[in-house]
C-alpha cells in the first residue's frame, strides 16, 4: 500500500524578499523550499532521505504530517489529503515524528509521563495507555527506565525515549528528522538498531533523514534532495556510488568508497567497496592468487619539536564534592601537548574530556593552595602527588597567575558555538573578544583584526560586517563564532566537537578551515571529537580519556593499532585502521599512516610493488 | 548543577511518600489551620506531636528537614527579640534599664517560636517527600472544579510541568553560555553597577533565543505526538485514594477537633 504521495507540491516560506545575494552566502530565506516535488513511500520501505543542509528534507517531514502544508500540490497519507484539516489529527497519529535535538522533544520530567503524552492527547483509555508505554519502552530497550528521571538519561537513551514517545500513538510510519546528528557515536548505534529493528519487526515504514552515509546504506532505498527537489534516487550503495552527481548536490563519497576509487586510479584493480571488509576481502583476494606479495614497511609521521605547550600531571576533579552527587570526572590525568601539535581528545560522553578541556583556561581553576581537599580529622593524611598544569607558560596551580592573559593566548571554542552570538552585527560579536581583553585599540586596529579573523574562516568581510548574525545559515554561524575566538590570535585553540552537527560538507570545510587557522594563526590547536576518521585524518597526536583517565596518547597511527587499547576503551575505529587491522590479521602487514592519503599510497605501493615481483 | 535534581525531594518509599499529592496539599493546609488555632501548649503539643509522626515515618533524615528551617532562622530570632522585649506582660522576671522581660513574653515567645517551627518543617515534609511532578498533579487536580469558571487549569498544569523540565537544562545553558562568553574575556564579577548589567547582557540574549528556539521545537514535537488542548484528552496517571489516605485523614481531622476542643475547654495561654 502507498503510505506517503507527493505529487507536484511547491512549498517555500514566505520572506522571498531577502533571497537577493548572487554571491551565495545568504541561503537563508530561500533555503527549506520544495519545487515541483513527486515523492512516494510503500508501506513497510525503509527510504532514506540524503542532502545537505537546506535541501529542503526537513521540509519534507513536516509536510508529511502537517506541521507544514503545501502552496500547491497534493500530500497524500495513506488514502488522507494531507491539505484536510479534517484528516490532520489521523495523519498525526500515523505519522510521528522523531526530531534532532534530544533534551527539546520531552515534554515530561519522568519517562513514564512522557511516553503517556501521546496517547493522552488521542484519548487513549488509561489501562490501555499502560500497555502501550510497556510495549514502547520495550521496543527501545528501555523498560528499565520506566521511573527516572529524563534530564539524567544520555542523548542516546533521550532519543529512544522519544522514539517510544512516538510508538506509544502506534504510527504505520516514522520519520527520523536528523535524530541521530547530535549524539556520539555509541548513541547513534543504539538508535539505529532501535529503528532497524521496528522496520523489521513491527513492519513500521521508515522514512530517515540524516548525513550519514552508513546509515542511509541500512535503508531499502535511498533518495537525494538538492534545492527542494529529487535529484537522485535508487538503491543507497548504487545512489552513494554516483561521485559526480553527488558532488554536484554538495554531498561527498562515503570514505570507502573514495578509497577504493582512489586506488583505482591508482592503478589497483579493485572494485568500488563500501566497507573494510569488502577492500580487504579484494586485497587478500589477490594476494592468495599470487598477485600481491611483498610487504613494504613504510614509517610515516612528522617530528615535532618537543616543547610542552600544556604540561599537565595528576589533575583531578570532582563535581558537587562531599555530596551524594559527588561524580569524579578527572582522576590523576597527565599529559603534555607539544607546541605545534594538532592534538585530538577522544573517548565516550562523560569520560572527562569536556572537564579536562575547560581546566586549560581556567574556567575551572584549580584549588590553590590553602583549599585543597582538607583531610577529615583521624584519616589518615592522603599523600597526594602534586598537580601540574602550564598551559602556554601559565602556571594554573598559582593563584595568582593572570587569568585573562591566559585566557586570551588560549582561545576556547564550546560545542555548538553558534548559540553564543549575541550583538546586533557579525562585527560586533566578533570584537567582542577583542575589545574585552585588549582595551586599547584604536578603531583601525579593531577593524583590521576583525576583518582579518572573518576572512580567516571564509567569510566575505564586507558582506557580512554588518548583517545580524541570526541572518545566516547554521554552518556560517559557526565560522563566526570562531572568528570570535581566533580574533585575539590565540596561541592555543581549543575546540570541543567544531564539526558536530554539520553535513559532511560543512565537516570537511570545518577541518580545512582548522588547519589553515592552525597553520597561519594559532600554534597549537587541541580538538574534542568522536568522530575517529576525523581524528585520523587531522591529528598529530592524540588522547584517550575513560573514565576519568587518560588511557593512552601517541600517535593516531600507535594508538589506533593497539587492539587492547582501543577495545577497552570501546573506541570505534577509523576506516583505514579497520582495514589495516583486517589485513594484518590475515598476514598482510601494511604499516602507514591513518590519513587516507598515507593508506592510498601505501595500498598502492603494497599492490604495485607485488605485480613488480611477479 | 547537572547531577542535582531539581528540587528538593527526598527519593523514598515510605507512607508519606505513597500518599496522594492531593492530600499531602490539603493536609498541609489543614494543619497550618490548626497551628493557628492552637491557643496554648496542649493545642500546641498536639500539633508538634503530629509533626513529629509525620517526620519519622517519612523516613527522610533529620538533618535534611533542619536544613529547610536554616533559612528562616534570621526571622525567627529577630522576631524573637522583638517579642521578648516588646510583648506586653504583668509578670517581670528581669529589668534592666528600658529593659523589661516579662514571664508572659517568654511564653509568647517560645510559643511563637514553635509554632515558625512547625509551620516551616511540615511544609519542607511535604515538598521532600513530593516530586514536583506529582505536586504540579495535584494542583491540577485539586483546581480542576475551576474548569466550570472555564479557567485553564489543564493548561495552567502543563506550563508548569514543562516549566519544572526545563529549569535543570536552562541552567546547564546558561553555565555553558557564561564559560564561553568568560573564555572571550567577558568578566562578570568586577566592576560597578552598570558594568555588571551590560555583562549580563552576552549572556541573556543567547539564552533568550535559545529558550524561545527550544519552545518552538518544542511545539512542533508537541504537535507532531497529537496536541490540542485538554479537549478529549484522557490523563494516565490518576490519582487515587488509599488506606494510607484515609488514615491521613482521620489523623488530621482528629487533630483539628482536638485542637477545637482544646481552645473551647482549656484556658487560652494569650
Amino acid at each position: 500500500m502507498q503510505a506517503i504521495e507527493f505529487e507536484k507540491v511547491n512549498f517555500s516560506y514566505e520572506e522571498e524578499g531577502t533571497n537577493q545575494n548572487a554571491d551565495g552566502v545568504f541561503e537563508f530565506a530561500s533555503a527549506f523550499s520544495l519545487r515541483e516535488l513527486n515523492f512516494s513511500v510503500q508501506e513497510g520501505e525503509f527510504v532514506a532521505v540524503l542532502g545537505h543542509n537546506g535541501s529542503g528534507k526537513s521540509t519534507l517531514a513536516r509536510l508529511t504530517n502537517g506541521l507544514l502544508s503545501p502552496k500547491s500540490g497534493k500530500i497524500t497519507v495513506f488514502g488522507m489529503d494531507a491539505s484536510d484539516a479534517k484528516n490532520l489529527f489521523e495523519i498525526r497519529k500515523n505519522v510521528g515524528i522523531v526530531f534532532q535535538n534530544p533534551d527539546n522533544q520531552t515534554v515530561a520530567s519522568i519517562v513514564e509521563d512522557d511516553v503517556a503524552f501521546g496517547p493522552e492527547n488521542i484519548g487513549v483509555p488509561r489501562e490501555e495507555i499502560g500497555k502501550r508505554i510497556e510495549f514502547a519502552l520495550k521496543a527501545v530497550g528501555m523498560e528499565d527506565y520506566r521511573y527516572s528521571t529524563t534530564t539524567r538519561l544520555s542523548g542516546g537513551q533521550k532519543q529512544r525515549i522519544a522514539i517510544a514517545g512516538v510508538l506509544a500513538l502506534k504510527p504505520r510510519v516514522m520519520i527520523l528528522d536528523e535524530s541521530t546528528a547530535m549524539l556520539d557515536p555509541r548513541g547513534r548505534k543504539e538508535v539505529m538498531d532501535v529503528v532497524l529493528r521496528l522496520n523489521k519487526e513491527e513492519n513500521i515504514t521508515v522514512l530517515l533523514i540524516t548525513h550519514f552515509p552508513e546509515e542511509a546504506l541500512l535503508a531499502d532505498r535511498a533518495v537525494v534532495m538538492h534545492q527542494g527537489k529529487i535529484v537522485m534516487e535508487g538503491k543507497p550503495r548504487e545512489v552513494l556510488s554516483r561521485e559526480k552527481e553527488l558532488v554536484a548536490c554538495s554531498l561527498a563519497l562515503p570514505k570507502p568508497l573514495k578509497i577504493s576509487r582512489s586506488l583505482q586510479n591508482n592503478g589497483v584493480a579493485l572494485s568500488d567497496c563500501l566497507d573494510e571488509r569488502s577492500l580487504c576481502t579484494q586485497i587478500l583476494d589477490k594476494v592468495e592468487k599470487g598477485a600481491y606479495k611483498a610487504v613494504e614497511k613504510r614509517t610515516n609521521g612528522t617530528e615535532i619539536e618537543p616543547t610542552g605547550s600544556i604540561v599537565c600531571e595528576n589533575l583531578s576533579f570532582t563535581y558537587n564534592p562531599s555530596s551524594p552527587f559527588a561524580t569524579h570526572a578527572l582522576n590523576g590525568v597527565s599529559l603534555t601537548i607539544n607546541a605545534g601539535e594538532f592534538f585530538g581528545i577522544i573517548g565516550h560522553t562523560g569520560s572527562g574530556k569536556s572537564t579536562f578541556v575547560q581546566h586549560l583556561n581556567a574556567l575551572i581553576k584549580l584549588p590553590t593552595a590553602e583549599k585543597k581537599y582538607k583531610p577529615k580529622k583521624g584519616k589518615k593524611k592522603l599523600e597526594l602527588a602534586p598537580t601540574v598544569l602550564s598551559v602556554g607558560g601559565f602556571d594554573l596551580a598559582d593563584k595568582n597567575t593572570d587569568f585573562r592573559a591566559l585566557r586570551k593566548k588560549v582561545g576556547m571554542v564550546f560545542q555548538y558555538p553558534e548559540y553564543q552570538l549575541f550583538a546586533e552585527t557579525v562585527f560586533e560579536d566578533v570584537a567582542f573578544g577583542l575589545k574585552n581583553f585588549s582595551e586599547n585599540l584604536s578603531e583601525e586596529e579593531i577593524e583590521r583584526a576583525v576583518r582579518e579573523a572573518i576572512q580567516t574562516v571564509g567569510l566575505d568581510y564586507e558582506t557580512v560586517k554588518n548583517r545580524s548574525p541570526f541572518e545566516l545559515s547554521g554552518g556560517q554561524r559557526r565560522r563566526v563564532a570562531v572568528a570570535g575566538v581566533i580574533v585575539t590570535k590565540p596561541e592555543i585553540l581549543v575546540l570541543d566537537e567544531p564539526a558536530a552537527g554539520l553535513d559532511p560538507l560543512g565537516k570537511e570545510e570545518m577541518m580545512s578551515l582548522l588547519h589553515r587557522i592552525h597553520d597561519e594563526w594559532c600554534k597549537t590547536v587541541v580538538i574534542v571529537s568522536h568522530d575517529m576518521d576525523e581524528i585520523a585524518e587531522n591529528c598529530t597526536g592524540v588522547a584517550v580519556f575513560s573514565e576519568g583517565k587518560i588511557l593512552a596518547s601517541g600517535t593516531p597511527q600507535s594508538l589506533f593499532s593497539d587492539t587492547e587499547i582501543t577495545q577497552k576503551a570501546g573506541l570505534d575505529l577509523p576506516f583505514t585502521a579497520k582495514a589495516l587491522l583486517l589485513l594484518k590479521e590475515n598476514g598482510v602487514d601494511i604499516s602507514c599512516g591513518l590519513k587516507m592519503q598515507d593508506f592510498i599510497q601505501a595500498v598502492t605501493a603494497f599492490a604495485k610493488g607485488g605485480k613488480d615481483h611477479a | 548543577m547537572r547531577e542535582v535534581s531539581f528540587g528538593q525531594y527526598y527519593p523514598a518509599n515510605s507512607f508519606v511518600h505513597k500518599c496522594d499529592p492531593r492530600l499531602k496539599l490539603l493536609f498541609l493546609i489543614a494543619y497550618i489551620v490548626a497551628i493557628f488555632m492552637a491557643k496554648n501548649f496542649y493545642a500546641l503539643g498536639a500539633c508538634a506531636l503530629t509533626f513529629l509522626v509525620i517526620a519519622t515515618v517519612s523516613g527522610v533524615p533529620i538533618g535534611k528537614l533542619l536544613k529547610s528551617v536554616k533559612a528562616v532562622l534570621f526571622l525567627l530570632a529577630f522576631t524573637s527579640l522583638l517579642n521578648l522585649f516588646f510583648h506586653s506582660g504583668q509578670t517581670v522576671l528581669l529589668e534592666w534599664g528600658v529593659i523589661r522581660i516579662t514571664k508572659e513574653a517568654v511564653y509568647f515567645t517560645v510559643f511563637f517560636a514553635i509554632r515558625l517551627f512547625l509551620l516551616v518543617l511540615t511544609s519542607s515534609v511535604l515538598t521532600l517527600t513530593t516530586t514536583p511532578v506529582s505536586l504540579t498533579d495535584g494542583i491540577e487536580s485539586l483546581l480542576s472544579p475551576l474548569k466550570w469558571i472555564k479557567f485553564p487549569v489543564h493548561e495552567l498544569a502543563l506550563i508548569m510541568s514543562i516549566a519544572l523540565r526545563f529549569i535543570p537544562i536552562l541552567t546547564d545553558e546558561t553555565g555553558r553560555i557564561m564559560n564561553a562568553q568568560k573564555a572571550r574575556g567577558a568578566d562578570f564579577e568586577t566592576g560597578g553597577l552598570v558594568k555588571r548589567v551590560k555583562a549580563i547582557v552576552p549572556i541573556l540574549i543567547p539564552l533568550l533565543i535559545s529558550a524561545f528556539r527550544r519552545a518552538d521545537e518544542l511545539g512542533d514535537a508537541m504537535d507532531a505526538r497529537c496536541y490540542s488542548g485538554s479537549k478529549k484528552r484522557t490523563k494516565y496517571k490518576k490519582l487515587t485514594f488509599t488506606w494510607r489516605d484515609l488514615i491521613a485523614t482521620l489523623w488530621i481531622t482528629a487533630l483539628i477537633t482536638g485542637v477545637v476542643l482544646l481552645k473551647i475547654y482549656t484556658p487560652a495561654l494569650l
